[in-house]
């Protein structure tokens, strides 16, 4: 590991949880991760570690293997070298402990939300009577309280992936994984599930990695923002997010904020415009 | 959203009925079925003899024979051998079409087999059948489970093959078991490919049941009508034709009716599309 990733100090100046530093800390360590398609290397040399309170944005262009990361990470695909680890597991296959957010909410049409949310509690043989009491309280906390009963085809694209959150919540994971959790719905209520998720996050914290290509969506929800780039790609630049926990509307009119935006979106933008203009070759 | 406008997001909107008949396909429909019977009965009055079935006889036919016990006998055996069959193709077609659809090893093993006896008209291994299993009603239902049966195994196969890959993704994420996947989000997520095989196989099954008495002299529906045609009963005979069409008129009527009542999410102006 070479980038100055090691060195994490996540600042929190308003918040109890200690910065991120020793290596018993990382929920999850990636090592020499390397993702091939055929000839086709989607990235190599992935190494970084996420600590077990903490937030890590992941950027990048389309096409950058942001998703395919994600989906090694879950144990979902296999990586082609390297080794990913998570609670003392080597991750070949999703393990407990997990729980993803799917960019089109991957909810089942056939359940309703309450069904959806129990899913999987009842995979983890979770007993009734724990699920009985475990889905109402996360059906409430994404604020889906009355909608227990509503299908999916029955709710807004929002109110859809709120149910998706509630899901993977409700198994209580110290890893969650987000795969674009916001980019299919429209840009308020966009907004409004960002500081919801925020909230819930201060609630009970626990490592997320979360994927975006909106930079705006990756300063404020990271601790750290990995710029994902290059073909193939790899982590260019870390960026720790010094901005205060709890993030919220005010986060966003911090002078900070923007400053840290601007160094972001340089960094992202160096080479995207050579990026558009290059042709396949 | 509150609870009431769900409700009424869950059902559409009821036409009253006055309206729905006039807007509706009605009109032209009932055009059509007058035209035709028109037809019919003009034709066998001008040009066929007394016996030939026409439909002012076949509604004189039928206060007669719906008190038939024969009739009602035969019907009775027939329906419920192709209810049966029909319950047996659904579910070892349902079984055999999964494992199909979901496992490689399965679909090269057993593809070729499928569609092959998918292909074989019922006919043919009727003879067989009647030696294997007699001149009984179990030949009746061999060929109605046969006939059935691969319709169910082709379709919910081809169903099971294109689950959208993020539904089995979630399963997966959630470490979901093999069996719990294909029965939790394979076969739901097939149902729009398992129903259309359904009504095919439904379709099949009552040809399949009619021929097996054509051939066997089995008794039943079938029988009754071959029998009625042969002593110049046309309008009897025709009565279980209406009967044999009713039941598939009733079984989609009832298919539909168990989607809306059991399956609200699952609305087929959107499977369609």
């Amino acid at each position: 590991m070479t980038e100055p990733m090691l060195s994490t100090d996540v600042q929190r100046p308003e918040t109890t949880v200690p910065p991120v530093t020793s290596q018993a800390d990382a929920r999850i360590r990636v090592n020499g991760l390397v993702k091939r398609y055929g000839t086709l290397e989607v990235f190599r040399g992935i190494d970084f570690e996420v600590g077990a309170r903490e937030i890590v944005t992941i950027v990048g262009p389309s096409g950058c293997g942001k998703t395919t990361l994600l989906r090694c990470l879950n144990g979902l695909i296999a990586a082609d070298e390297g080794e990913i680890w998570s609670n003392g597991t080597r991750v070949t296959e999703p393990i407990a402990g997990m729980a993803m957010v799917f960019q089109h909410f991957g909810l089942f049409p056939w359940k309703t939300v309450y069904d959806n949310v129990s899913y999987g509690l009842r995979m983890a043989g979770v007993p009734a009577a724990e699920i009985a009491r475990r889905v109402p309280h996360f059906v409430n906390l994404v604020g889906l309280k009355g909608f227990e009963q509503a299908y999916p085809y029955q709710m807004s694209g929002g109110m859809q992936q709120r149910c998706g959150l509630a899901r993977a919540l409700a198994v209580e994971p110290n890893v969650l994984l987000m795969d674009e959790p916001f980019a299919a719905v429209d840009a308020q209520t966009r907004e409004i599930l960002q500081f919801e998720l925020m909230r819930i996050w201060e609630e009970r914290p626990t490592a997320m990695v979360f994927v975006t290509h909106s930079i705006e969506e990756a300063v404020l929800m990271g601790d750290r923002v990995f710029v994902l780039k290059g073909r193939p790609s790899s982590i260019k630049e870390t960026i720790t997010i010094d901005l205060p926990h709890p993030r919220t509307r005010e986060t966003l009119r911090e002078a900070r904020f923007a400053e840290l935006r601007e160094q972001v979106w340089s960094t992202l933008m160096s080479e995207a415009r050579e990026a558009e203009f290059k042709l396949e070759t | 959203m509150t609870d009431a406008s769900l409700t009424v997001a869950a059902t559409r909107p009821a036409k009253a009925p006055a309206a729905k008949f006039l807007s509706g396909a009605f009109v032209p429909r009932l055009i059509a079925g007058v035209t035709i019977l028109a037809l019919w009965e003009g034709v066998v009055r001008a040009f066929a003899p007394a016996y030939v079935a026409k439909p002012s006889g076949i509604v004189m036919a039928i206060p007669k024979v719906i008190v038939d016990p024969a009739f009602l006998n035969a019907s009775f055996v027939t329906l419920s051998a192709v209810a049966q069959g029909l319950a047996i193709a659904l579910v070892f077609g349902t079984m055999i079409g999964l494992l199909i659809g979901r496992s490689v090893v399965a679909d090269r093993t057993l593809r070729h087999y499928v569609n092959g006896f998918y292909a074989v008209p019922m006919v043919v291994v009727l003879p067989l059948f009647s030696l294997w299993f007699g001149y009984s009603g179990a030949t009746r239902l061999a060929t109605i489970v046969f006939s059935s049966l691969f319709s169910i195994i082709v379709n919910v196969a081809d169903g099971a093959r294109a689950v959208p890959r993020e539904y089995v993704e979630v399963s997966r994420s959630f470490r979901a078991g093999r069996i719990s996947t294909l029965l939790e989000v394979v076969l739901p997520a097939s149902m729009p490919y398992f129903l259309a095989g359904l009504r095919l196989a439904a379709g099949r099954a009552l040809i399949g049941a009619v021929v097996a008495e054509f051939f066997t002299a089995i008794g039943g529906l079938g029988y009754f009508i071959l029998y009625n045609s042969r002593t110049f009963h046309h309008n009897e005979a025709f009565v279980g034709v209406l009967l044999l069409a009713g039941f598939g008129v009733g079984f989609d009527m009832l298919v539909n009716g168990s989607i809306r009542r059991f399956m609200p999410w699952y609305r087929r102006d959107e499977a369609a599309s």
